[in-house]
């Protein structure tokens, strides 16, 4: 009953102050918005992230021509071959794909249509090891490739840059280059990763484009398929051991390639993501304590206006204790209502970035309570302080203050 | 039913030590109707505050019901202030924001009255106070002898030993003035025992017996 008169006390101290009441829970209602909007953001982006990691199939290794340095001279780029990738895939002791490529931009034609596009020369296992699927037609396989026949698989967006249907394309004699190679296959849209899209590419085995198209033996990158629950430092020695051997590279003598790992920077693209959530969330915390002060601050001013009301409190038999709670609930009513006005905003926000940029919107629950929680434990901490000052007056001389 | 013995208090103001009383022995039985008078720094203020649980003597002893209540804690004083003690103020002191019935239901509130029993009984007592028609009305909806008739209503929900009224009338004309002084007399013949501080004689006059008070000291003290 105590409680009950307690909570009237304040919604009504509360509402018959509204504007004064809404400038003091201010700090608190944007440090609520912002812990909600932050953390519901960032939590969305890892999940956005995720998604697209997860596009990419397993973990891909990346293995890359590197410069050769032999003292502080730089001699230029020792390029990587078909020959360093055959020798990679010769090793059986790790279940790895391996997957050279090369690409460049080439003159593409049908009929009228004329384009530059990106052409790359792939195995077949390449399709497996991205996870691209097909639309229509056949992928081209191992016999195509050391046939070196002139076959093309074409991203989804390509029909239409080639102003046709995908069924019309099917099927078609296209020019890459000025020479002739048959669409025998259509993929599925995979969309962008980010650094290349796939839609927008056009894909030939290894060995024709090797021979027919590009004219050199030399690769771009090794891509390396393991698999997620392998020791990727094992594999990562493993082919140092291989391409070392292979180029001939005596003790002592840098790499002339790097191996990165796509997977290692994507976690450190998520780590940032976390360590700058944590930091604005930890603002947000402080722009609550700093909230909690107001609201301390107008408590006491509410005390001293209140100074005969406690006294007459006191006269009708209020205890220490009754008065300490009407005090205390005051300050946490409205810290919490601060709180909740803030949460609705700060979902308000992150609703709203969450369609903006496409990405998956996910109440971020745990933040919820969380700060809904802590604004109330501003409230109790900070109300303390005016509400001992209040239950601490004298009932004589309250009574009679002017 | 209240003894008092040797009562002293001393204020310390600023530098200097303000005798306020300086011995005050009292004595007044169950069903008494006592005025007490003086002029303003007399004392009659601190000796209401004392005998009112409000403040504690510097030494002495104040019985209360038997009870020696000058050496009890905060918490069990405002215990006694809920229970035994029924405040009448000159500037009535109800609760703006609450209506007749909710100010009446304060002290049960403190007391942990059940809600229901202590709306009964609030409704009662407006009732006997003559406002049964204005139990809803905030403070400011109620003229001043209403307000005041509101504040003795609030005295006397927890049937409390002695109703204390401060200048009861000071901010009432006449006419409400003379109603609320027949609604204390009325009190008084069923049992109430009434302790009215006032500066006016005529109001004195109403009571069964007049104190004066003169620099913290009892002057005289008159039956009618």
């Amino acid at each position: 009953m105590l409680f009950k008169e307690s909570l009237i006390s304040a919604i009504s101290s509360i509402r018959s102050n509204s504007i004064r009441s809404f400038l003091t829970s201010l700090a608190i209602i944007i440090g609520t918005a912002a812990v909600i909007a932050v953390i519901g953001i960032g939590s969305s982006a890892e999940k956005a992230l995720e998604a697209s990691i997860d596009d990419l199939g397993g973990r891909t290794l990346y293995v890359a021509p590197g410069q050769n340095r032999r003292g502080a001279v730089t001699k230029g780029i020792i390029p990587l071959d078909i020959k360093d990738a055959e020798a990679l895939a010769k090793f059986k002791n790790h279940n790895w794909e391996i997957s050279p490529t090369i690409t460049r931009n080439r003159q593409v034609k049908l009929g009228n249509a004329n384009i530059n596009q990106r052409i790359g020369a792939y195995l077949p296992i390449h399709f497996d090891v991205r996870g691209y699927e097909l639309e229509l037609g056949r992928l081209f396989n191992e016999d195509d490739n050391l046939g070196r026949k002139r076959v093309v698989v074409v991203g989804s967006k390509i029909p239409s840059e080639l102003k046709t249907g995908a069924k019309n394309l099917l099927n078609k004699e296209i020019l890459i280059a000025g020479t002739s190679y048959k669409v025998i296959g259509i993929l599925k849209e995979e969309g962008s990763t980010g650094w290349q899209n796939p839609d927008e590419e056009l894909y030939i085995p290894l060995l024709t484009g090797a021979q027919r198209v590009f004219g050199t033996q030399n690769v771009d990158s090794i891509n390396v398929g393991i698999s997620n629950d392998v020791n990727v430092d094992e594999i990562m020695m493993s082919i140092e051991q291989i391409l070392r051997a292979k180029h001939d590279i005596g003790p002592g003598q840098d790499n002339d390639f790097r191996i990165s790992d796509y997977s290692q920077f994507s976690d450190l693209r998520r780590q940032a993501t976390g360590i700058f959530t944590l930091l604005i969330a930890a603002i947000a915390g402080i722009s609550l304590v700093v909230g909690g002060i107001g609201v301390m601050n107008i408590m006491l001013v509410s005390v001293t206006e209140r100074t005969r009301e406690i006294g007459l409190r006191k006269a009708l038999g209020a205890t220490h204790k009754a008065i300490m709670l009407q005090f205390i609930v005051e300050a946490v009513l409205l810290c919490v209502i601060g709180g909740l006005i803030g949460l609705a905003f700060g979902t308000f926000i992150l609703w709203i970035t969450a369609t903006l940029f496409d990405w998956p919107f996910a109440l971020p629950f745990g933040a919820m309570v969380g700060s809904i929680t802590f604004s109330a434990l501003v409230g109790l901490f900070f109300g303390i302080w005016p509400a001992r000052k209040a239950a601490k007056l004298d009932p004589a001389t309250s009574l009679r203050y002017e | 039913m209240i003894i008092l013995k040797d009562i002293k208090k001393e204020f310390q103001l600023g530098q200097q030590k303000v005798k306020a009383l300086k011995g005050i022995n009292l004595e007044v039985d169950k069903n008494d109707f006592v005025s007490i008078m003086g002029p303003s720094g007399s004392g009659k203020t601190t000796l209401m505050n004392i005998v009112g649980c409000l403040d504690t003597p510097s030494s002495g002893n104040y019985y209360l019901n038997n009870q020696l209540v000058s050496e009890l804690d905060e918490d069990s004083l405002a215990r006694i202030r809920n229970k035994e003690i029924g405040f009448v103020f000159q500037s009535f002191h109800l609760l703006a924001k609450n209506s007749a019935l909710d100010n009446v239901l304060l002290p049960m509130k403190y007391a942990g009255t059940d809600i229901n029993e202590a709306t009964e009984r609030a409704k009662y007592i407006l009732e006997q106070v003559g406002l049964s028609d204005r139990i809803n009305h905030g403070p400011s909806e109620l003229s001043g002898g209403q307000q005041q008739r509101v504040a003795i209503a609030r005295a006397l929900v927890n049937k409390p030993s002695i109703l204390f009224a401060d200048e009861p009338t000071g901010n009432l004309d006449s006419k409400t003035g003379d109603d609320v002084m027949n609604l204390f007399k009325e009190l008084n013949e069923e049992g109430q025992t009434i302790i009215l501080i006032t500066h006016e004689e005529d109001i004195a006059k109403q009571s069964r017996r007049i104190i004066n008070i003169k620099d913290g000291l009892i002057e005289s003290d008159t039956k009618i």
